[in-house]
């Protein structure tokens, strides 16, 4: 109490508490059913979709693969994964940057994960946003593409430090691009040195297979 | 724009927290936000203002206490930066790792009531 009326109230709360707790119930659902989940983030037009269709072609045959596709307004890449015959659901975000753990939850509770053993989600394409909120996946997966340029660990910190996996993607234009890949493996390793990374081309073919290996025996662990 | 998610879930707390203690008025909000968050003040401030208008937190004004970057150095030990490094500020050093300046949390507000 200071002066008349006037009442300073503590709270001392987590902006991101009620984001934790929906993030907490899909963690609880997913652990559930032994659906290993995956929370893709990355700048337009690094390769998440490029990296799913792979995932896809690993996973066929192997346990169901069900994709969410997080946009702020358009279908395009639904369209695209729904073509491979798998399980696809959009989130069109509109004013928000990220998915909400909210709306992803309400989005598994429609689905069919009866014959679901790997979530792919693909998040709205900023390295901002996304970051911020868990999506209650068992990794997350940054991807930065080498024409991005690598001072994004420094301009964006917050994702690198709370990815499990980074993959630094079309890594056959780097003879092309002004990009260290040691300055950018130093400053992910700063952020959390515990990230595991990898270098791929998916034109190229290179570094792809160790990427995909590395997922199945993470998914593998959840059975 | 992440600063609207930010002040959303600020407005959120701060009419349910006003409304619990039968208050009329929020006056001023503190929280405190670490750099790694990468929130643009003015841009919350600005996004806050929008969205308070008509509801008993309109024009309370928002108190940041800035969270620096933690910063553990194998070599000497804790200290803190300003923005996000992998070099020790101190002795430059490369054997750092960054273990605090992520906070995003509302502290207090004051009401009348
Ligand atoms: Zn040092």
């Amino acid at each position: 109490m200071r002066t008349d009326g006037n009442v300073r109230i503590d709270v001392e709360r987590s902006l991101l508490q009620s984001a934790d707790e929906a993030a907490a119930a899909i963690r609880a659902l997913l652990s559930e059913r032994k659906i290993y989940a995956i929370n893709l983030i990355s700048s337009p037009g690094s390769g998440k979709t490029t990296l799913i269709e792979a995932l896809l072609a690993r996973f066929d045959g192997k346990g169901g693969v069900a994709v969410v596709e997080g946009d702020i307004e358009t279908e395009i890449d639904a369209e695209r994964i729904r073509k491979h015959g798998v399980q696809v659901r959009q989130i069109n975000t509109r004013s928000s940057c990220h998915i909400q753990p909210s709306r992803l939850l309400s989005v598994l509770r429609e689905m069919d994960l009866s014959e679901t053993r790997l979530l792919l989600v693909e998040n709205v394409g900023n390295l901002v946003c996304p970051a911020e909120v868990s999506l209650g996946e068992d990794a997350r997966v940054v991807l930065l593409s080498v024409t991005e340029g690598d001072e994004k660990p420094l301009k964006y910190p917050l994702v690198f430090r709370t990815s499990d996996l980074l993959v630094i993607t079309k890594t056959d234009l780097l003879p092309y691009v002004t990009f260290d890949v040691d300055r950018v493996r130093r400053a992910a390793r700063a952020a959390n040195p515990a990230v595991e990374i990898f270098e791929v081309s998916a034109t190229a073919g290179s570094g792809m297979s160790t990427l995909l290996d590395r997922i199945e025996a993470l998914r593998a662990t959840k059975n | 724009m992440h600063e609207l998610g930010v002040a959303n879930e600020i407005l959120d707390v701060a009419l349910s927290e006003a409304e619990r203690h039968a208050a009329k008025k929020v006056t001023s909000i503190r929280l405190r936000v670490g750099v790694l968050r990468s929130i643009e003040p003015e841009n919350l401030f600005f996004l806050f203002d929008h969205i308070a208008r008509g509801t008993p937190a309109e024009g309370a004004v928002l108190e940041i206490v800035e969270e620096p970057v933690r910063v553990e150095c194998e070599a000497c030990g804790v200290s803190e930066a300003s923005s996000f490094t992998w070099e020790c500020p101190r002795c430059k050093g490369s054997g750092v790792k960054v273990t605090g300046g992520d906070s995003l949390s509302i502290l207090s507000l004051d009401v009348d009531s």
